[in-house]
């Protein structure tokens, strides 16, 4: 039989294919948003912790990762990128294809791992792997600085669903500490991201090869 | 089976075929009604074909006999094609193991006559709709057989009845649930593309530089391009049925109540069609492509979840 | 297996009459195809008649008593004997007129000469039963096609295209004696069939030399390179034989190897598979780029070598998995491609000489509107491209059904032989809508439309003898499509050769698939005929009217303003830019009235582009390091002889 939370994890994997499809700037960081609110909405759904501060703690961490943060990266665009395009280093097709053989691989690992919590959700672990790794090619694959940035918060979001797995009180701890120290490294990037442009008058990162001297 | 079947089943395909350009003209309706106007009939395309089929033919000095041949060969393939299509979930009239794979196939023919065809007139505009059909039909066909690969591991069979007639689709959702929901999206971004319809090309549109299949049939003229039209109409009806049955896989029982429920989710698909003809705009060529490349990568997506799933 | 040799002697008996009779043309023309037609068919005769038989033929000869030459015909064997016979009858037929330099009498000769070789020689291949001599009739039959292709060694071209073709050929020779090397140092007998002393990992070394040294004969991606130079160069129906069957005796090999190393790894399957997988779309990338009608076709036969491979592939993963209905599917699928292959390409490229012998020219771009003078040659050749694009109701479709059948029976396996089944199904897909573009583009451009250039205006067919053996493949491509049940038995028959482990295939699911196809296409047929009697009526009584193409609004249309191949096929290379790199020369538009202007493109084939850099530039490098061995100094040489005979005194 098919859980709930077996469809929310198929948006998450949705949410990454578009990830890969959008070249522009504002449509990724609302798919990043979408991705964040799916993936904090999880634990919701996985029904082993739904005490007042399990709950009151996923949507805390709903409205961060699926509201705060992209409103600072929106506004942080707003300030400093002229163009909307993030042109990747790769192609619209490459990337597609990029896409079903990370699906693929992700779906040959996660069966690799034998965690007892996830057992009842097959797709749990290959989509946090999905998510690790396609944040790593969203990192690799743009020049963009912002773009670099949202990478980063979509491996942030695997690690997060990885956490879920572990049903143990600290884990909100743990969680919750990875969850501000990202929110700090946003509100950081927005000052440096601010630094870069005034500098270059573009906030391409291949620019700062000319910082090597 | 018995012969009564068989007669119902050979029955429900003529009334497919007569009744395919009813439901095109639907999407007319629909276009209209967004574009705030009355719209035609909806017996227009009887209209049409009928005023069509007493023309006489205008035949470019170019052209062979493949040019006489191409609309011939369209429509008997779109009509062979409905022989294995289960209407309202009724055992249609054709059926065997494989038959998936023949129908694709037939298609195919049918493509290569009406490329042929258009290839035949020397027209520079046939020739380069003609290109952008046989390029958009490759990706369109490995989705389907994408598709096929999911339904198989599903169902144990290679044939359309075992998918869409009696209870069988029902089974599908039960056993893949969610992900069978992309398969409906990618069929239908097939469905767009296959029966050229907006957003991948614009059967309304009057510039023949940016057309797929309506520049191919330019110059068809009186009752061979009436065999053109109610072929294509019998294409999309094809399409149309399977995602209606995909939507729609219940079985109320009486067969009146089927009949109601098949043509009333059919009604909403061709529907479905004439909104996203009014509410979007014709691609870009060199975004078509990409567009029915998502339908494939949605196709195996919902391959890998559920056999996730099924593990 | 008398009347075997009775056929390969009669064939060669005409092969080198020829040379002598080289003063009367004409006679010699008949006494050739007449004597290699009728050794064909005798030939044929008793293929036939031992296929169907469930002991195998064997014949023995000593020779200079340590070398024993043994043939043996299992059904096999059998299968591709019908192949060969076949094929080269036609082929035979076709030359009479293709044949027709009366001013180069001895060239002619030797054509015939060497073209009963390579027929006997490809008859003594598949029907060799040990080591010695198969080698010795591969050598034959290698060097016999490189005369055949440098025919017309006056151009620089073909010569460059035969020197290509050798030393793949010998190449390829030599992966396959290493692999029969490996065989002999473990068994210590020249014999087939005596493989249980060799060990598994042997076992898979010895399948990877021979087949890469099978695939460079069979065309396999990236050792195809000597294809679409070698087929190109040779006459048309030396072209249909090479691409028709010679290519085969590759796959035969292969069959053959597996076969007798007796050895179910999903290893051998998974190799083949992916072999299959990467020839089949890239072949047919590459033939969508070309713009010479028979290197088009000599790609093609890539791609079709790759669905072959998929077929045998998928048979193979079969056999290791126990699947018995999947292995059945799926080498017969193989098989039955192999034949249909054989009889479709061998039809396309006699279509293709048939337009180069009237039109003087293969540049698919020159020409244009052939079907309105040449009715039969594009007719045969319409039925040629929808049957090798794998449409119904033709037979390539029959043998693709089988194949995807095979495919199908596979998804049930594990995870990795699942991804690679689920891949093969998609790019046998693949392949099918990239054949359907390729081959609408060659009839649409060839045949269709108006002349390009004046060298395919006012053509005519001519030349008895070349429209009967198009007319007769083109009759046999239908016959298979509706009717395909005798051609699956058939091709059952010679499976049932390969070394499966499992019990005889069930007949049943064939008889019933092959009953349903026919009964199709019979219903196929008949709503086309309605559709035609009423198009009929609908027209009685109308007017109809001829006039010019509707140029939209256009009315001084030439015929330059036709889509040209190139530009068809543009798009879909374009999709595929990262395997098939495509360099344009464009030297622009200037000015309001701009003068001439060109274009040129060219679809670069990687395996072509990096066989430079990554083998030929490596190899040089060495020879030129080991220069010094050749001194020029006779007296270094006579101490080189000396010192070898000591060396082999040594050893013996």
């Amino acid at each position: 039989m098919i859980h709930l939370v077996d469809i929310v994890l198929s948006l998450v994997l949705l949410s990454i294919l578009l990830s890969f499809g959008s070249n522009r700037l504002a449509v990724l960081i609302k798919v990043i948003g979408f991705q964040g609110v799916v993936v904090s909405s999880v634990p919701l759904f996985m029904g082993h912790d739904l005490s007042a501060f399990g709950i009151a703690f996923s949507l805390a961490t709903l409205l961060i990762r699926g509201m705060i943060i992209p409103l600072c990266i929106y506004l942080a665009i707003k300030k400093v990128a002229i163009r909307q395009e993030v042109e990747p280093i790769y192609g619209h097709h490459a990337s597609m294809l990029a896409w079903l053989g990370l699906i693929v691989a992700s779906a040959f690992i996660g069966g690799k791992f034998n965690l007892p919590a996830i057992n009842n959700h097959a797709l749990l672990m290959p989509t946090a792997i999905a998510l690790l790794t396609g944040g790593m090619f969203l990192l690799m694959g743009h020049r963009n600085a912002i773009a670099m940035v949202l990478g980063y918060i979509m491996m942030e979001n695997g690690i997060y669903l990885v956490g879920t797995t572990f049903s143990t009180s600290t884990r909100h701890i743990v969680e919750f500490g990875i969850l501000l120290d990202v929110l700090a490294g946003v509100m950081i990037m927005a000052v440096i991201l601010q630094n870069i442009k005034q500098q270059f008058d573009d906030v391409d990162t291949s620019l700062l090869r000319t910082l090597k001297e | 089976m018995n012969e009564t079947d068989m007669i119902v089943s050979v029955i429900l395909w003529l009334l497919a075929i007569l009744l395919a350009p009813f439901f095109a003209a639907v999407i007319l309706k629909v276009k209209a009604f967004f574009g705030g106007k009355k719209g035609p009939p909806l017996l227009i395309h009887y209209y049409t074909l009928i005023k069509l089929f007493q023309k006489g033919s205008v035949y470019s000095t170019s052209t062979t006999f493949m040019f006489k041949l191409g609309p011939v060969v369209s429509l008997c393939t779109a009509a062979m094609a409905l022989m294995f299509l289960p209407v309202a979930g009724y055992r249609p009239v054709l059926s065997f193991n494989g038959d998936v794979i023949f129908i694709l196939y037939l298609l195919g023919l049918g493509r290569f006559f009406t490329i042929a065809a258009a290839m035949d007139t020397a027209s520079p505009f046939e020739g380069m709709g003609a290109a952008r059909e046989a390029y958009f039909s490759i990706i369109c066909e490995a989705t389907l057989f994408m598709i096929l690969i999911l339904f198989f591991k599903l169902t144990g069979d290679l044939s359309l009845a075992a998918y869409l007639s009696g209870s069988g689709t029902l089974g599908l959702w039960q056993t893949a649930g969610s992900p069978l929901l992309f398969v409906v999206i990618a069929f239908f971004i097939v469905l767009l593309s296959e029966n050229s319809r907006v957003p991948v090309d614009d059967p309304a549109t009057h510039l023949e530089l940016t057309m797929i299949h309506e520049v191919m049939v330019l110059d068809h003229s009186g009752p061979d391009f009436g065999f053109i039209e109610l072929g294509a109409f019998c294409k999309l009806f094809f399409y149309s049925a399977i995602v209606s049955r995909l939507i729609a896989p219940f079985n109320p029982g009486h067969p009146v109540l089927n009949g109601c429920l098949f043509i009333a989710v059919l009604l909403s698909v061709y529907a479905a069609v004439g909104v996203t003809e009014s509410v979007m705009a014709r691609y870009k060529m060199d975004k078509v492509p990409k567009f029915i490349l998502i339908s494939f990568v949605l196709a195996f997506f919902a391959t890998i979840i559920t056999l996730e799933f099924l593990r | 297996m008398h009347i075997f040799f009775l056929s390969i002697i009669i064939i060669v008996t005409g092969g080198v009459l020829a040379p002598f009779l080289n003063r009367h043309f004409i006679l010699m023309k008949s006494v050739c195809v007449l004597s290699i037609a009728f050794g064909c068919l005798l030939g044929l005769y008793y293929a036939g008649l031992q296929l169907t038989l469930p002991v195998s033929d064997r014949a023995s000869f000593d020779y200079l008593h340590h070398f024993t030459i043994t043939f043996q015909i299992d059904a096999l064997s059998a299968f591709f004997l019908v192949l060969i016979f076949g094929i080269s009858l036609l082929a035979a037929i076709y030359s009479f007129h293709y044949m027709h330099q009366a001013e180069k009498p001895l060239a002619t000769a030797v054509n015939y000469l060497f073209f009963s070789l390579l027929v006997a020689s490809m008859a003594l291949v598949v029907a060799a039963a040990n080591i010695i001599t198969f080698m010795f009739s591969w050598e034959i039959m290698s060097l016999s096609s490189f005369f055949l292709v440098i025919h017309n060694y006056q151009k620089e071209e073909n010569r460059k295209a035969g020197y290509l073709y050798f030393v793949f050929s010998h190449v390829g020779a030599m992966f396959i004696l290493t692999a029969f090397g490996i065989m002999y140092w473990y068994t210590g007998s020249f014999d087939f069939g005596e493989t249980a002393a060799l060990t598994n990992t042997a076992k898979i070394i010895v399948f990877v030399f021979a087949f890469i040294g099978f695939g460079s004969k069979a065309g396999v991606f990236p050792f195809h390179v000597w294809l679409p130079h070698a087929h190109p160069a040779a006459p048309s129906h030396i072209s249909a034989v090479m691409s028709g069957i010679m290519i085969k005796t590759g796959i035969y090999g292969i069959l053959r190897i597996y076969t007798l190393l007796n050895f179910h790894t999903p290893v051998f399957g998974e190799i083949v598979l992916i072999a299959g997988m990467v020839s089949g779309i890239l072949g047919i990338v590459y033939a969508l780029g070309q713009h010479d009608l028979k290197r088009l076709l000599a790609y093609s036969s890539v791609e079709n070598i790759g669905i072959i491979l998929i077929g045998i592939g998928i048979g193979m993963i079969g056999v290791s998995s126990g699947k018995p209905m999947m292995a059945a599917f799926g080498f017969t699928g193989g098989m039955l491609h192999m034949l249909n292959h054989a009889i479709f390409k061998s039809l396309l490229f006699m279509g293709a000489g048939m337009v180069h012998h009237r039109t003087g020219s293969l540049a698919i771009d020159a020409l244009g509107g052939l079907l309105k003078k040449m009715k039969m040659t594009g007719g045969t050749f319409l039925i040629g491209s929808l049957a090798i694009s794998g449409l119904p109701p033709f037979n390539g479709f029959v043998s693709e059904f089988l194949i995807y059948l095979g495919c199908f029976e596979g998804t049930g396996l594990d995870r990795m032989a699942f991804m690679s089944i689920l891949l093969a199904i998609v790019s046998l897909a693949v392949i099918g809508g990239l054949a359907l573009a390729c081959f609408t583009k060659v009839f649409g451009v060839v045949f269709q439309g108006e002349a390009r250039s004046s060298a395919a205006e006012n053509v005519d067919e001519k030349g008895l003898t070349m429209l009967i053996p198009m007319l007769a493949l083109a009759g046999i491509c239908i016959l298979i499509g509706v009717f395909p049940r005798a051609f699956v038995l058939m091709a059952i028959h010679g499976v049932s050769g390969i070394g499966t482990g499992f019990e005889p295939a069930l007949l049943e699911p064939f008889i019933r698939l092959t009953g349903n196809i026919t009964m199709a296409s019979a219903i196929f047929f008949a709503i086309i005929l309605v559709a035609l009697a009423a198009r009929v009526c609908l027209y009685s009584g109308k007017t109809i009217t001829r006039s010019g193409t509707w140029g939209c609004g256009f009315t001084q249309p030439t015929v330059k303003m036709q889509y040209t191949g190139t530009s068809y096929a543009a798009s879909i290379l374009a999709f595929f830019s990262t395997a098939a790199p495509l360099r344009e020369d464009h030297s622009g538009v200037e000015g309001c009235f701009p003068g001439r202007s060109g274009y040129r493109s060219k679809v670069h084939d990687v395996a072509e582009l990096y066989m430079n850099a990554v083998i030929v530039h490596p190899v040089l490098a060495l020879f030129a390091k080991l220069r010094w061995i050749q001194h020029g100094d006779i007296h270094l040489y006579i101490g080189y002889i000396l010192l070898a005979i000591i060396v082999l005194l040594f050893f013996i």
